[in-house]
């Protein structure tokens, strides 16, 4: 048995696969075909690039509809099946608030009330319109934008892992920046799954849980990394699309599913989610497994649908609630 | 479906049709492809090469993707996802044979390329043939033949640079003398990458990995800077005379002949010497061609960006004082973009044409496509330009895996 390591920098974050198989040259080519295809939906899904297709829609969708290739139309279709399954919990229109907020590329800045409300103006899928029939997308409002930053690195990893297995893989782990990532098979035959740990987002070297997972996916979120502290609390980068506001909910949340674009978006999705309202929304993704952590000083306790059970001084929802 | 060329309504000899009007009149406004009338597009060869030209072709205006031809399954069960309306074939032919397909691509390995492109001449198509033309002379001169002698259709090769506007707007300044008294070139391409392809099926690995294969490879002077050396060949103003190689496997020690690492010193009529080096050991500065002169140096990266390092003794243009500058370790380099000299390009409106936003691909294939409307003409890329790049990818890449000096014979880079 070989073992090849292959990296990507890609989509502001590091994309790594590990192959398991015979033939470690045939390991890497496979490998490599996988990361050009991230590469190649970088530069299609950026909201950055000028030329990627993201900003094209950004510029046009507003003047009239925009032709989409194919796959990426069912991507937005996707997007606006959980906004509506999540209760515009999720939400790829998000681009005005995210630039509001001042998290495109810097670390954030509180916006004035007139500022937030414009921006809450130009949100919301439902001002989007997808026409199935030519594949077009087009915007109800100037100035209104997606930003697939919740649900395209997901997406990436899933269309990777799909060339992995049209190569032959049998046994590999692919992931984005440690936050998503899909399995392929089992890392050796007496193993049931790949372990993952997840780690405390306060204390990384803390591990909260473990879990394995086998063909499917598995996407951790928090809103802390870009954050900045007013009035004694920290404003995250994960903003919630019905507020306006960075998520002040959970700490962490960890979604495993077959599709790694379903967990990447709803991971994001859960940390804007009151924890009542969790329950309901798993019922509509099947097969899914849910964990979120919420801290409240010192204390923190867990949601968890499907996931072992956290370490000790964590308390299950029953106990808390 | 017959078309109105630019010729005949020169000659007026077709009564113009009030939908050849509507399309005309369309391009000039930029409608997206829903208000036109679109060209049926058959795409043959569906690897990464084909894939990317789909995805860009299905952002240019007037073009439809409506055919897809692979010969492994895989392949077109991916083109079913990425277009399900376009029909599927494991046989070009059948594409060829269908009369709403107006215009082809090839993306299958360069070897092929000989048989589909005379084939989809002969039956009537518009070609677009990816780069390199062909991976032999005799092939190179067997398509150039047949694209000339079928003078009413269109005959585009994939050295896409040349349709280019931030490429074609630099080449204006390159030929204006803005580097001075030229001294050399040097250019790159390199990339950390084993260059093999996977597949379950054994057979299918050995297909795969043509480029591999140093009976039909043209390796990495033709199969990965070919594209970048017809740059500087373009820009230079001259095709060049001979060519010294080198070439070693490096890293990807598999078995393999072909080399992983090349270098190659081209020699220009004017005296002018470039060095080009290709490897796929190190990504390191990824690609680029420096072109060196007395007066400042030109750089150009990142499909197409290009800035120019001025010497300290050099005369002042003017318009730099404006122009964006960037900083590269201790050079400040001044941005050479299409419309830099305007400063309102700056703010300018989203729905306008920008020379900066989409790829040199999408340019080269709106080229194509623009063609269906207004020509048949000479695409800038066309079958000669094609013949004079497989000429010199041929002879660099015998001279590199001889390692050897080999003069570029002139006959090669013509037909008769």
């Amino acid at each position: 048995m070989q073992t090849v390591q292959l990296a990507l920098n890609a989509m502001a974050t590091r994309f790594e696969i590990l192959l398991h198989g015979e033939d470690p040259v045939a390991l890497r080519a496979a490998g490599e075909e996988a990361l050009a295809e991230v590469k190649r939906l970088h530069q299609r899904l950026s909201f950055y690039d000028p030329s990627s297709t993201v900003s094209h829609i950004n510029r046009m969708a507003s003047h009239s509809p925009v032709q989409v290739p194919p796959n990426l139309f069912s991507l937005f279709e996707l997007s606006q099946d959980i906004y509506h399954k999540t209760d515009h919990a999720f939400d790829i229109t998000i681009g005005p608030l995210v630039k509001t907020w001042g998290f495109f590329g810097a670390s954030g800045q509180y916006p004035t009330d007139a500022a937030q409300c414009e921006a809450m103006e130009k949100t919301g899928m439902d001002k989007v319109t997808l026409n199935d029939q030519n594949y077009t997308i087009a915007f109800e409002r100037d100035g209104m934008a997606i930003d697939l930053g919740a649900i395209g690195k997901g997406y990436a990893i899933e269309e990777a892992a799909r060339i992995l297995l049209e190569c032959g893989i049998t046994s590999a782990l692919i992931h984005g920046g440690t936050s998503t990532m899909a399995a392929i098979g089992v890392p050796s035959p007496e193993d049931d799954g790949w372990p993952i740990g997840v780690v405390d987002p306060q204390e990384p070297t803390r591990v909260l849980t473990s879990i394995r997972i086998s063909n499917e996916s598995l996407s951790v979120s928090a809103p802390h990394g870009k954050a900045f502290k007013k009035d004694g609390k920290l404003w995250g980068h994960v903003i919630d699309p019905r507020l306006g506001t960075p998520v002040q909910g959970a700490s962490l949340s960890a979604v495993s599913h077959l599709s790694a674009t379903v967990a990447d978006a709803l991971s994001t999705a859960l940390l804007a989610m009151d924890r009542t309202e969790i329950p309901h929304i798993a019922k509509k993704f099947t097969g899914i497994r849910i964990l979120t952590v919420y801290t409240d000083q010192d204390e923190q306790n867990s949601v968890s649908i499907g996931f072992p059970s956290i370490e000790s001084n964590i308390h299950s929802p029953h106990e808390n609630s | 479906m017959k078309t109105v060329s630019r010729r005949d309504f020169l000659l007026g000899t077709t009564a113009l049709s009030g939908a050849g009007l509507v399309r005309a009149a369309n391009i000039k406004t930029r409608a997206w492809p829903l208000s036109r009338d679109n060209v049926q597009c058959g795409i043959i060869g569906y690897g990464p090469q084909g894939r990317e030209i789909t995805d860009t072709l299905m952002r240019v205006p007037g073009a439809q993707v409506a055919a897809i031809s692979d010969t492994y399954a895989p392949m077109l069960r991916r083109a079913q996802r990425d277009v399900p309306d376009a029909t599927r074939h494991e046989d070009y032919r059948e594409i060829l044979d269908n009369p709403d397909i107006q215009a082809v691509i090839i993306a299958t390995p360069t070897h092929q390329h000989r048989g589909i492109a005379i084939d989809a001449l002969e039956a009537g198509k518009n070609v677009y043939c990816e780069s390199p033309m062909a991976s032999s002379i005799d092939d190179a001169k067997a398509i150039a033949r047949a694209a000339r002698d079928a003078s009413s259709q269109i005959f585009q090769v994939g050295q896409m640079y040349r349709s280019n506007p931030q490429h074609r707007s630099v080449f204006q300044f390159m030929r204006s003398g803005a580097i001075g008294k030229p001294a050399m070139a040097r250019g790159q391409w390199h990339a950390k990458d084993s260059w093999r392809r996977a597949s379950p099926s054994a057979e299918r690995v050995q297909e795969l990995n043509w480029r591999l294969d140093p009976s039909v490879s043209l390796g990495l002077i033709g199969e990965a800077a070919l594209n970048q050396m017809d740059v500087a060949y373009w820009v230079l103003g001259e095709l060049p005379v001979s060519v010294h190689g080198f070439g070693q496997v490096m890293l990807w020690d598999d078995g393999r002949e072909v080399p992983d690492t090349i270098q190659a010193i081209f020699e220009f009529p004017s005296g002018l010497h470039m060095m080009f080096d290709a490897t796929l050991a190190s990504s390191y500065e990824d690609s680029y061609e420096v072109y060196m002169g007395d007066n400042s140096t030109i750089v150009f990266r990142d499909r197409g960006k290009a800035w120019m390092f001025k010497e300290v003794d050099s005369l002042m243009l003017g318009w730099e004082v404006y122009a964006r500058k960037d900083r590269f370790y201790k050079e400040t380099g001044i941005a050479l973009l299409a419309n830099a000299t305007q400063l309102d390009a700056q703010n300018a409106d989203p729905t306008v044409d920008d020379p900066n936003i989409e790829t040199p691909h999408w340019y080269a294939l709106q080229e194509f496509m623009d063609n269906h409307a207004f020509g048949p003409y000479p695409p800038a890329a066309n079958w000669e330009r094609g013949l004079e790049a497989t000429a010199i990818a041929v002879t660099a890449n015998e001279a590199i895996i001889e390692r050897t000096h080999k003069m570029i014979d002139p006959q090669l880079y013509t037909l008769d």
